[in-house]
């Protein structure tokens, strides 16, 4: 598991503590933020640095040229009070131009190497909600790219059209050695319409509406976790937190029936199929 | 997206040579194992199914862009057009459930003639749910409806061995069995579905006996919602003829 620390945004300083000594109690020694998470960074500031032997810290920026790559690097750096990052990742890559952007002269890519080569970040990373395609892509084009996190869950795992085949991701990372972090694996659905229920009237800080049962929790934990992803990031509420360490603690595996059988209870979804008697 | 293989499919044609066979899915339903034929290469796929609806669903979901590869049949699966001798690779994905068993027995028979000597066979289906189980009250208010007007079962839950059993006595040989689904999620479209096949026979009872029947698949689907209960199994068989 890796501890995604957007949850400690919608804390107070003393409960953001409590909650990164908590995970750390569960033995997760990976952790994501990003400068855009609010304040998360700052608020994981004080116990990353308490502990920063023990934890590989993941950032990332949405900068894709050059000198706000740059920029955003030296501000997280700043925010987090420490000297270097673990892994510093391309944040939210949707479109190929960005790409273009990133790899060509001028870009973000020029940025974090040569970070790497002042020691202040150790790998290279992507995130992405987009493209299955556009994540091959980028592995194709950066050379030194060591890790790659996107949405995996069973809906996601059910469709197999190109725009959701993060198998074919997953496959070419195994591949080539190349670490992958699952994120939305909680996710139930999209939140109903803000018309139906305001924003402020959510019940979680999510950008979906998650699964948020200890059972669901756990179910889909496994889930992800036996699918080949090294890693899957819990959802961003810091309510759901405790529930993701517990699952992942338990973690055994998950059967290829069991499997299946999460795939097809959501595969009904959206289809146009009409329905009939049958799995 | 319509044209998604389940899951279920792929599992059970993993260890099966589809690629450039003659294949067939008896009951084809809306095409589930068509399309995973399809998907795995198969040089031809005959989808029979009996039901005008599901052979236009079928058509619509995969005839478009598989005209070359695909025919939709409409037949009884106890006579078909197919020639003797002419399948590499039969599917019965889902089918025997809704087969009583003196037409199961007639439509193993009829399976094994359109197949060539050395044909494949899949048969996947689901275990008899398990004691207690809820769905099984509706799938019994089912078979009560369809005693009632068509003088027999919709659906005969089958446990493996015993359909093992059956194409065993039609010159199949057993290879594997195999779990797809574990346990099987009973979502609500399923149970609705349910519903509809037991409202679907009231509506040819007198009221007084028809009426209740729906109201009771209603409630029934209703306060179960969905329910997650036994097992969908996978079996293999090679022809294995004398």
């Amino acid at each position: 598991m890796t501890f995604g620390a957007i949850a400690l945004n919608w804390l107070e300083q003393e409960g953001a503590n409590q909650m990164v000594e908590l995970v750390l109690d569960h033995g997760v020694n990976h952790f994501d933020v990003a400068p855009t998470y609010g304040d998360a960074e700052l608020k994981l500031g004080p116990k990353l640095r308490q502990h920063r032997e023990d934890i590989f810290l993941g950032c990332k920026t949405q900068e894709r040229d050059y000198e706000g790559a740059k920029r955003k690097l030296e501000r997280s750096l700043d925010r987090l009070g420490v000297d270097s990052i673990d892994l510093h990742q391309f944040h939210g890559l949707e479109y190929e131009e960005e790409l273009d952007t990133i790899t060509g002269d001028g870009g973000a890519l020029e940025a974090y190497r040569e970070a790497k080569d002042e020691g202040k970040i150790d790998h290279i990373g992507l995130t992405s909600h987009g493209d299955p395609d556009l994540i091959l892509d980028a592995i194709d084009r950066i050379d030194d790219l060591e890790t790659v996190m996107f949405p995996y869950n069973p809906v996601v795992a059910g469709k197999d059209d190109a725009e959701h085949d993060y198998e074919a991701v997953l496959e070419r990372c195994e591949a080539e050695g190349i670490g992958t972090l699952g994120i939305k694996a909680f996710a139930k659905g999209p939140w109903p319409s803000t018309d139906e229920l305001p924003e402020a009237d959510r019940p979680y800080a999510n950008w979906y509406e998650p699964v948020d049962s200890p059972d669901e929790i756990r179910e889909r934990f496994d889930f992800a976790a036996s699918r080949g992803l090294d890693t899957v990031v819990n959802p961003g509420d810091p309510k759901l937190v405790a529930m993701v360490l517990d699952a992942a603690s338990r973690y055994e595996g998950m059967d290829e029936a069991r499997q299946r059988a999460l795939i097809e209870e959501l595969r009904h979804e959206d289809s146009p199929v009409p329905e009939q008697l049958h799995h | 997206m319509g044209v998604d293989v389940p899951r279920t499919v792929r599992a059970a044609l993993a260890d099966r040579p589809v690629e450039g066979r003659v294949c067939l899915e008896a009951g084809a339903g809306v095409g589930n194992a068509t399309a995973g034929l399809l998907e795995a290469g198969a040089s031809r796929v005959y989808a029979v199914t009996n039901d005008a609806e599901h052979a236009a669903a079928v058509r619509e979901r995969l005839g478009r862009a598989h005209s070359d590869r695909l025919a939709v049949v409409e037949a009884d699966l106890r006579a078909t057009p197919l020639a003797t001798d002419s399948v590499d690779l039969v599917t019965a994905h889902g089918l025997c459930n809704v087969l009583d068993p003196p037409t199961l027995d007639r439509v193993a028979t009829e399976l094994s003639r359109v197949a060539r000597p050395d044909a494949h066979l899949v048969v996947d289906d689901y275990a008899p749910p398990p004691e207690g189980a809820a769905v099984s009250k509706l799938f019994a208010l089912e078979n009560a409806a369809a005693h009632l007007v068509d003088g027999r079962p919709l659906l005969t839950f089958y446990p493996a061995d015993l359909l093992a059993g059956v194409f065993a006595a039609h010159g199949w040989a057993f290879e594997r069995r195999e779990t797809l689904l574990d346990p099987v999620p009973w979502t609500e479209a399923h149970l609705k579905a349910h519903a509809n096949e037991v409202r679907d026979r009231a509506a040819a009872l007198p009221p007084a006996l028809g009426d209740p029947l729906e109201a009771m698949a209603d409630d029934l689907a209703a306060s179960i919602g969905s329910e997650r209960a036994g097992e969908m199994y996978g079996l293999a068989f090679r022809r294995a003829d004398e």
